[in-house]
């Protein structure tokens, strides 16, 4: 069986249309994907409609066969799927140390939580030496690994991490996403949504394509990065923009 | 010495302004709701107070036992009828004014009906005896409320900081978003943020009813008074609330000694109006986003 399964996975905000139609996918334990895809395809919605931020209207998500698109965000994460937002989302007056505690908020027992959050700080040394700061006045690649070592506390089976290079320069979000590639040597698997493609299919084992809402591409990330298709979504929709400006001249 | 009898009698009074403030900016920053009913909650207790002195002889200091637990599932209950409806509106902050405003004239009315219109003053014997200390005259009502408001305000203070449930509270309080994706209930918790700032309206009310006359519409002097306490803290900031209330209720004490009476609740519209002027985000609050 596999970890997670969208079937026919239709969500949006508020009384608003359809932002995703239909989505299939299914996401094996400790293997990577990243979704890809044009603005406005649906890919930060398809993350918050799993997640349990947002409810789907119509189409199961199944986690361990079991449907959760009704649950809490709580409920969800408490079976192992954790969310990280593009606008990092974390708490800006607590210091460091706390921030990361906050990840492991399900967790009662304090020694659990110590020593998943030595684990933590093993994993992002300079977090170590800003333990005590208040987070809001880390930098950005700080602040993302803040959220990243959060993330981990919980111990999820699934991380899903949306733009993880928002507002990074280049090197810090490649640092950034070898961490991520790390994920699934600890058995966890990544749905990772990225803007720039070439780096986010490096980066994952499996590419999925998103286009207004559906599901267009799927495969190893490898191939996905030269399919010609790929190519043609991304320029094929300045060409028809193009030509349909000239119509719209001729009328 | 009599800037120091003013200053001593300005502060008593800060404890509990103090306690009004705290849950109205709890409720703000948790939530985002501006409760411009807040003050009928306090009245609600103070009514509550009144009937439990009269009636059965209950001291208003231990009747705080009694309109805490009350006063704060009415705010559970008053919050999962009203504010899970207008959660998603765009427009939330505003509709908020608009929602407490209606609640305010209900219960106004409500109470005006069944407590008729008459000025109440609860009258414990400690109401209108004082302490003498050397030239320095302390009215013992006013002592003991700042004392039992010191002593929420740390309960207040420990549970946010040493509970779970204030850990969830301070979280969602600081990024929501980000408290739902950690595992806060954030449903839950603001069910018992609003529930929180209720009991602590409740506790003011009780301390209230044996300092100040009230009737029904009287809670009409108190929405400035509470709006200028947190604006100059911060709305939403608890800090700010309490450096506001301290600060604000000395200075409105020196401007009644100065320039009588009349002028005291100038005090509080002045500072308002100076605030929004000179540091719309108070002093420990966050500039509002664009």
């Amino acid at each position: 069986m596999p970890l997670l399964e969208l079937e026919g996975v239709t969500a949006g905000y508020g009384s608003a249309p359809n932002i995703i139609n239909g989505v299939d996918m299914v996401v094996e334990p400790a293997h990577s994907y990243c979704i890809i895809g044009p603005n406005g395809a649906g890919k930060s919605t398809l993350l918050r409609a799993i997640c349990g931020i947002l409810h789907p209207r119509a189409g199961r998500v199944l986690l361990d066969g079991e449907d959760i698109g009704r649950l809490r965000p709580d409920q969800i994460l408490a079976r192992g799927l954790c969310f990280v937002p593009s606008d990092r989302a974390l708490f800006p007056a607590m210091t460091v140390r706390e921030n990361l505690e906050m990840g492991a908020f399900l967790e009662r027992d304090r020694r659990v939580i110590a020593e998943r959050l030595e684990r933590a700080l093993e994993l992002f040394p300079i977090l170590r030496e800003r333990a005590s700061q208040r987070a809001g006045t880390l930098s950005g690649g700080q602040q993302q690994q803040v959220v990243l070592g959060r993330a981990l506390m919980m111990q999820p089976r699934i991380i899903m991490i949306d733009e993880p290079s928002l507002g990074l320069a280049p090197q810090i979000a490649e640092q950034i996403f070898r961490t991520i590639a790390g994920f699934t040597d600890m058995g966890i698997a990544v749905l990772l949504v990225e803007q720039n493609v070439r780096r986010g299919l490096n980066a994952a084992m499996s590419g999925v394509v998103l286009d207004l809402g559906r599901k267009v591409l799927e495969g190893p990330a490898a191939e996905i990065l030269t399919d010609p298709r790929l190519r043609e979504l991304y320029l094929g929709r300045q060409a028809e923009a193009a030509a349909g400006s000239a119509d719209d001249g001729r009328a | 010495m009599q800037w120091l009898q003013i200053l001593v009698l300005g502060l008593m009074l800060g404890g509990v302004y103090a306690v009004m403030a705290s849950g109205l900016t709890l409720i703000f920053g948790v939530m985002r709701i501006v409760n411009l009913a807040h003050a009928t909650f306090i009245l609600l207790a103070a009514y509550l107070t009144f009937f439990l002195f009269d009636l059965l002889g209950v001291d208003p200091i231990l009747s705080i036992a009694i309109t805490i637990p009350v006063l704060f599932l009415v705010g559970v209950g008053v919050y999962l009828v009203l504010f899970p409806r207008i959660e998603n509106s765009p427009r939330f902050v505003e509709s908020t004014v608009l929602l407490t405003f209606g609640l305010a004239l209900l219960l106004e009315g409500t109470m005006g009906r069944t407590f008729t219109g008459t000025y109440r003053l609860v009258r414990p014997s400690y109401g209108v005896e004082s302490f003498l200390i050397g030239d320095l005259y302390i009215p013992k009502g006013q002592l003991y409320a700042l004392i039992v408001s010191a002593v929420l305000l740390l309960l207040l203070a420990a549970l946010l900081y040493g509970t779970r449930i204030g850990g969830s509270i301070r979280a969602t309080m600081q990024n929501r978003t980000a408290a739902q994706i950690v595992g806060v209930n954030v449903r839950r918790t603001m069910a018992l943020s609003f529930g929180i700032g209720i009991a602590l309206a409740g506790a003011s009310g009780t301390l209230l009813s044996f300092l100040f006359p009230f009737f029904p519409a009287s809670h009409w002097e108190w929405v400035p008074v509470m709006l200028a306490l947190v604006v100059l803290g911060g709305l939403g900031s608890l800090k700010g609330a309490l450096v506001g209330a301290l600060g604000l209720s000395v200075v409105a004490a020196f401007v009644m000694s100065e320039f009588g009476p009349t002028w005291q609740p100038m005090t509080f519209f002045l500072a308002l109006f100076l605030i929004l002027l000179v540091r719309p985000q108070g002093l420990y609050g966050k500039p509002l986003e664009a």
